[in-house]
């Protein structure tokens, strides 16, 4: 039970990220690697807001703006500066290894005596003592559904119209004289703004702020969506931010079933590449056509 | 029909990647972790690890009952190594033996946070009666993981526990958490840097910014220096790509080098050295181990010894006698000097007699690794 609740634990703290990677990769077709640098920075913004004192349910909303506003600077260095997509993630990444380390104050931030979203007075009171094991689970399931549903309603607007052109067909963009640039930039920002939401409940979960848990956020998003996709294709009806979610509860669980099965922890990372692989292959072999750039 | 054959061979192909690294992955099963430990950190380890499989039998009698711990280690490194062998060690010294009447599981993060909580959910879901956390961030995972099922975490190579919040101020425990620190003995470290290069006035320190404990020995080191007279001058990197042109830079400006226990940096110690020792610079280590590789001295702590007074703690906690949140977290005392000879001998040093002979090791050759 306990592996089960930590496969999902983990695995919704990282949809919530996947479903900014799936804007940026699927949608955009844009490889944001600005997420390893978002990631930690909602978790810096977090340790820091709480620690002087901000409601942990305030310090979602603020990661989120401040994973925003780094997804506006790649979006601008790429649009605007005109530097290839992956690189302008790259520079963004590597900066916020010094902004993070800037707003934190130092590179390991714990928090565990403060309240949080998953540790306060109200929830020791309302909460019976018989759920109490399912709490994390349960306060995760809200916001992951909550995040899903807001993207899904704005995938519906005006603006969000636009961001899905922009992906399939630019030139249409261009066409109804909109700046397919800024549309970009937009989809950046809410993508990133995603990424440092997760980081920003990552920590509240775990009570600390370490410098290097951002560290291949990018690929986990990458095959949490890739997986998602791809094994929910068959169910026409699965929204595709639904796949996203149980794509990363999936990939959570293959993890912790190697670790399970007696692979050291250290071979994780072959294991990932490998599970990301097979699906990839496995996919292409299924369009029986190779998208080059997958 | 063709789609499930695909995925059935995707299965096996993980499930036959899976199988072959258990096989080759000793730490986990029965055998004694003391031999990789070993491997990793040289002769005198080897010694030591020698004694660790023959001594037991003789000195405790075997404790009743079966344990499981699970040990999760934060990085690859000497020191960190030298914890999990004296831990060992210090269990056995209380009857509980690995592969008697206790099983562990040893699991390394390599030095990445995610990967960190994961082996702390898998050892709490294999039922761990004791965790043990080697180094800050992965005792961190280890808290915030058991604290719900109340497993107790025993941590090691924590520098300041009171600052990672997993004791309070007066160093009572947070919750079911205790264990050893390993703290640099800084006054006394600078007072033997005066003692052998009675001139020297700048020292440099390189140390990773990512690293909270050396971000802390820094300021510690900082705030003493003048009292010894000495000023010092720090050098900040971010990976170990940094660490040739860091080194460059900061040789030109100081009269010796010290080190911290940086995993990072020490991690680079034999090129740091190197290029020191082409300017002639002596190189101060934190602990024996980078003393017997090339460094001049050090006043540093034992890991092996840290290790096992951190393993007699966790002996407590399994049979009972105390909790963990019982038991305030410790410190080794006394801090020993090591030097190497053949260092002094190339740079024109003297070792003085005072130090030498008060010495807790003194190496007369370079260990290459």
């Amino acid at each position: 039970m306990t592996i089960v609740l930590g496969v999902l634990e983990e695995g919704l703290i990282y949809a919530i990220m996947a479903l900014g990677v799936y804007i940026t990769y699927k949608i955009l077709d844009f490889p944001d690697l600005s997420v390893d640098g978002t990631f930690p920075m909602g978790a810096a913004v977090t340790a820091m807001l709480i620690l002087k004192g901000v409601d942990p349910v305030v310090t979602l909303v603020l990661a989120f703006l401040g994973g925003a506003a780094a997804g506006c600077v790649t979006g601008f260095i790429h649009v605007k500066m005109k530097v290839r997509d992956l690189l302008s993630g790259i520079i963004v990444m590597t900066a916020l290894y010094s902004i993070n380390l800037r707003i934190a104050g130092k590179s390991n931030v714990p928090i565990f005596s403060k309240e949080t979203i998953f540790e306060n007075e109200w929830l020791t009171n309302h909460v019976p003592e018989a759920l109490d094991p399912y709490v994390v689970t349960i306060i995760l399931l809200i916001i992951v559904v909550i995040c899903k549903i807001l993207l899904d309603l704005y995938m519906q607007t005006r603006s969000g119209y636009l961001l899905r052109a922009v992906g399939d067909n630019d030139t249409l963009v261009t066409s109804l004289a909109k700046d397919k640039g800024m549309v970009k930039i937009i989809g950046l920002a809410i993508a990133n703004g995603f990424a440092a939401l997760a980081g920003c409940v990552y920590c509240q979960q775990k009570g600390f702020f370490e410098i290097s848990m951002g560290t291949g956020t990018m690929v986990i998003g990458l095959a949490n969506v890739i997986i998602g996709t791809k094994l929910l294709k068959k169910f026409g009806a699965v929204k595709a931010t639904t796949a996203v979610i149980v794509g990363s509860i999936v990939y959570k669980a293959c993890v912790s079933l190697a670790i399970a099965l007696g692979m050291g922890a250290s071979d994780l990372k072959l294991i990932t590449s490998v599970l990301f692989l097979g699906i990839l292959v496995f996919s292409n072999m299924q369009d029986g056509r190779g998208k080059t750039h997958a | 029909m063709k789609k499930s054959v695909k995925v059935m061979m995707m299965a096996a192909a993980m499930m036959a990647l899976a199988g072959c690294s258990s096989n080759k992955a000793p730490e986990t099963t029965a055998a004694p972790a003391e031999t990789t430990a070993a491997a990793t950190t040289g002769e005198t380890t080897a010694a030591q690890a020698e004694e660790t499989t023959t001594m037991p039998e003789g000195v405790a009698e075997i404790v009743d009952g079966t344990f499981t711990v699970g040990i999760g280690q934060f990085a690859e490194h000497g020191s960190l190594d030298n914890c999990r062998t004296g831990f060992l060690q210090g269990l056995a010294d209380e009857g509980i033996v690995e592969g008697k009447n206790l099983t562990v599981l040893y699991e390394n993060a390599q030095a990445d946070g995610g990967t960190a909580s994961q082996i702390m959910d898998n050892f709490l879901a294999k039922k761990a009666d004791v965790i043990c956390a080697i180094a800050t961030p992965i005792a961190q995972s280890a808290y915030s993981a058991a604290k719900k099922d109340g497993v107790p975490v025993i941590y090691t190579a924590v520098t300041d526990p009171v600052l990672a919040e997993l004791a309070g101020a007066d160093g009572t425990p947070v919750g079911e958490i205790t264990g050893t620190s390993d703290k640099l003995p800084v006054e006394k470290q600078l007072e033997m840097i005066r003692k052998m290069l009675p001139d020297a006035k700048k020292i440099g320190i390189m140390y990773s910014t990512s690293e909270i404990n050396s971000v802390s020995a820094i300021e510690e080191y900082k705030a003493a220096a003048g009292n010894y007279g000495f000023e010092i001058v720090e050098s900040g990197i971010s990976t170990t790509a940094d660490i040739p042109l860091a080194a460059d830079n900061l040789l030109g400006k100081v009269d010796c080098l010290n080190n911290l226990t940086d995993n990072t940096v020490v991690s680079s110690l034999p090129l740091i050295l190197d290029k020191a020792a082409k300017k002639n610079i002596p190189v101060f280590g934190s602990e024996v181990e980078q003393v017997k590789i090339g460094c001049l001295a050090a006043v540093g702590l034992d890991y092996v010894k840290l290790g096992e007074q951190t393993g007699k703690m966790a002996a407590k906690v399994l049979k009972g006698e105390k909790k963990a949140s019982e038991m305030n977290f410790e410190v080794i005392e006394e801090a020993a000097f090591y030097g190497n000879n053949k260092v002094a001998e190339n740079l024109g040093v003297e070792i003085p007699a005072e130090l030498a002979d008060s010495a807790a090791g003194l190496f007369d050759e370079i260990t290459v690794k």
